[in-house]
């Protein structure tokens, strides 16, 4: 299945002990919560996380790991996934900013 | 963040667009039998807006995108860019169709756009973008076909907060077409801190390419609401050849139309209550409490003294009660117009078919009658209007050499007659051929050869199963599973259904139904010690006969004569097993039954009274009992069985074949 696998930037493979989860609902109301946990995950350079019980997802949360991705880009850090959920493969294929936040497009993008 | 659960909004989405589907049609069918009214063309382009916003608010995209593009060729037609012709309403009316299939399959939660929508989406696709006369506003690109646009989309930080969703956004568009996100790129606004943005504001933007042929207003509706919440820029592919008409899509219109009513009974859960008759429950409402107050008050300190005004209290309490009673049951009666409505478009549709001229007449339609019955008698009007079209009126050359006018006339009629409401289905055709008739009869071996058989006799002989003399089995009727089936339904109601037919001249159907199923009119009568209520309807006569009327036959059985014919006599307390009651046939009193032309005398003590009586089921609180069609309460508080009339005929012919 579709989001299984780790993505990596710099060849050395980043798994942290403990991943972000992203929330069923991922969406603007859930922002500030997940904004916070994203900052304080930010200065190990490495983020993992899992997108695995997303059931509901809005451009909003898709910008932000958007923003995640330039930030980890110009820190040199990596981002990594421990699952993603299809609803969250089809939003980002969609916006077309699946190969930004390295998941499969599950979208005709 | 509570969110609003929109799923408890469907069902009265589906309703109203089902309305609005109706009304589209109607307005439709006037539009084409000629009158140019821009009345009419509000109302249509009206329903199709509202189902627009409607399915794009509950998300069914497959629906708002059909709907708009069908609004689209609307909105040439209301600004006058477009001459309404029998093409164009043709192509409405299949949409039309179409929607209610689709929202058919809405409801099931099933696949919604099929082949037939699609074909038909790109038809009207097709016709807004290929055809469209040049107009000011559209002229640079909306005139021509084009293959695709590109657009450039950047949300201003404010869009997702005012909610919109790009992802919703881009959904629509690839409704329209394949889409194709070339590039998504974040804005330079954006704060340079990942810790310190603000994850609310949008600073994204996207290069798009959407492919096909999608005409520039389908296009500027996707973006209608975003004016002010983002940049955008959109510009043609580039310009091809005008597309090919696609081929006429095969459209399934009678079964997307069952299809679609199917749904809507399946789950007809709730009705629509004029305003007027809920005013009235509740004024009625204010009177039983001003009344239960008035008696609670002489119940507080009652004396001998006030028995007078106790009386009045309980008369005008009875009278509140009664009217209530009518108001209620008024909310269930709606307009018999609500299944005439369906005809229009049917006659429409047959005229084509059969190269026949018809004139649909309609009277009535604002005779109400229960909903339960009114759901259950489409049906078999929908086939005796067929049957009408397809057998009685004859083609327009016949007409002529027969010195008729050559569109023939058919009438439906609706009024109430007493308990019922009749609904009268004429027309000015060739009328029933009563030789062919008798001569099929004798072949299906119906009746001798040699009984003589006045005209309506051999009538109502196309009632009969399995009888059909249609020379050949059109798909439209005469397969030899119709009439039978529209009698046993309308039976099935409590209602009877005849004809009458002139050679030359035409054929009426008479359809009588019972107002409602819930309360019936009802004779009391007493049978021993107890208390059995035979419906009114099927009464023909009572009487009380000598003592000496009654002949035993072989078998045991009785009968007596009755008119021309002699009639068996069931004895109801022998029937329901009630002790004490008359045994001599000359104390008693015979009540002369009638169901489906069999006649008996059923032998009861003596006549209470007429009573309006209130069914209730004998199934459901006990079992079922043969004779026995339910109960209800009388007027002194006991339990009354209803006689099922049909069952009691057929235990009278039983124990008459055993004699």
């Amino acid at each position: 299945m579709a989001g299984k696998r780790a993505a990596k930037r710099d060849g050395e493979q980043m798994v942290g002990d403990a991943a972000v989860r992203l929330p069923p609902d991922c969406r603007l109301g859930a922002l500030s919560a997940l904004h916070a946990e994203l900052v304080a995950a930010l200065p190990g350079g490495a983020v993992e996380l899992d997108g695995s019980q997303v059931e509901r997802v809005d451009t909003a949360a898709l910008q932000l790991l958007v923003l995640l991705c330039r930030e980890l880009d110009r820190r040199g850090g990596t981002l990594a996934w421990r699952g993603s959920s299809a609803a969250l493969d089809e939003a980002a294929g969609l916006l077309g900013v699946a190969k930004i936040l390295e998941l499969p497009a599950a979208g005709p993008a | 963040m509570a969110t609003v659960d929109l799923s408890q909004f469907h069902k009265t989405f589906f309703e109203e667009s089902l309305e609005g589907l109706d009304a589209m049609e109607a307005a439709l069918l006037a539009l084409d039998s000629g009158s140019a009214d821009h009345e009419l063309v509000h109302t249509i382009f009206r329903a199709a807006h509202s189902i627009k916003g409607g399915a794009a608010t509950f998300g069914f995209a497959d629906v708002a995108a059909f709907t708009h593009v069908a609004e689209s060729l609307l909105e040439e037609v209301r600004s006058g860019r477009r001459a309404v012709d029998a093409g164009l309403t043709d192509l409405l009316l299949r949409s039309v169709d179409c929607l209610r299939a689709m929202l058919a399959r809405t409801a099931r939660g099933q696949p919604v756009a099929d082949a037939a929508s699609e074909a038909l989406r790109i038809e009207l696709t097709q016709l807004v973008a290929g055809e469209a006369a040049p107009a000011p506003a559209a002229a640079q690109a909306g005139a021509t076909a084009v293959d695709g646009w590109d657009i450039r989309f950047v949300g201003l930080p404010h869009l997702l907060r005012s909610g919109h969703e790009p992802l919703r956004l881009f959904r629509e568009l690839q409704q329209l077409g394949r889409l194709e996100v070339l590039r998504a790129f974040v804005g330079d606004a954006v704060a340079a801190d990942f810790s310190t943005l603000d994850p609310g504001e949008c600073h994204l933007g996207w290069e798009l390419r959407l492919h096909g042929a999608v005409a520039r207003p389908d296009l500027d509706a996707v973006f209608e609401w975003l004016d002010g919440d983002c940049e955008l820029a959109i510009a043609p592919l580039a310009a091809v050849e005008p597309v090919a008409p696609s081929p006429e899509p095969a459209v399934a219109a009678p079964a997307a139309a069952r299809e679609a009513s199917a749904a809507g009974h399946a789950d007809g859960g709730s009705i629509r209550v004029g305003i007027d008759k809920v005013d009235a429950l509740i004024d009625m409402m204010g009177e039983l409490v001003i009344t239960q107050s008035m008696l609670n008050d002489i119940g507080a300190n009652f004396d001998l003294s006030q028995l007078e005004r106790l009386r009045e209290g309980l008369a005008q309490l009875e009278r509140n009660t009664r009217e209530l009673q009518d108001s209620v049951m008024r909310i269930r009666m709606l307009p018999i117009g609500t299944v005439f409505n369906r005809f229009p478009r049917l006659v429409r549709d047959l005229e084509r078919k059969l190269g026949k001229q018809v004139k649909l007449e309609l009277h009535g339609e604002h005779t109400e009658l229960d909903k339960t019955v009114l759901e259950k008698i489409g049906d078999p009007m929908v086939h005796l209007v067929r049957n009408a079209i397809d057998h009685g009126l004859e083609l327009p050359r016949q007409r002529r050499a027969a010195g008729k006018p050559e569109a023939g006339t058919l009438r439906l009629d609706a009024h109430h007659e007493g308990g019922n409401i009749v609904v009268r289905i004429s027309d000015d055709g060739a009328g029933l051929n009563h030789e062919r008739i008798r001569a099929k009869a004798v072949e299906r071996g119906l009746v001798p050869p040699d009984q003589p058989l006045g005209d309506d006799e051999i009538a109502a002989l196309i009632f009969e199963p399995g009888f059909s003399t249609a020379a050949q089995a059109t798909d439209l009727s005469g397969r030899g599973v119709g009439m039978d089936v529209v009698r046993r339904n309308v039976r099935d109601l409590g209602g009877s259904v005849g004809v009458k037919s002139v050679a030359g001249q035409g054929s009426v159907f008479t359809i009588a139904l019972p107002l409602t199923l819930a309360i019936i009119d009802g004779l009391v009568t007493a049978v021993g010690g107890e208390r059995y209520i035979v419906p009114l309807i099927s009464i023909v006569e009572s009487l009380r006969l000598p003592a000496d009327a009654v002949r035993r036959t072989a078998g045991g059985g009785e009968v007596f004569r009755f008119r021309d014919e002699y009639l068996p006599v069931i004895r109801l307390h022998r029937a329901f097993g009630c002790a004490d009651a008359v045994t001599e046939i000359g104390r008693g009193i015979v009540v002369v039954v009638e169901d489906g032309g069999q006649r008996v005398g059923l032998l009861v003590d003596e006549l209470v009274g007429q009573q309006q009586a209130v069914i209730k089921s004998l199934e459901k609180h006990y079992r079922q009992v043969q004779g026995v069609s339910g109960a209800t309460i009388v007027s002194d508080g006991s339990v009354a069985l209803i006689v099922d009339v049909g069952g009691v005929v057929r235990l009278g012919r039983c124990s008459g074949k055993a004699a």
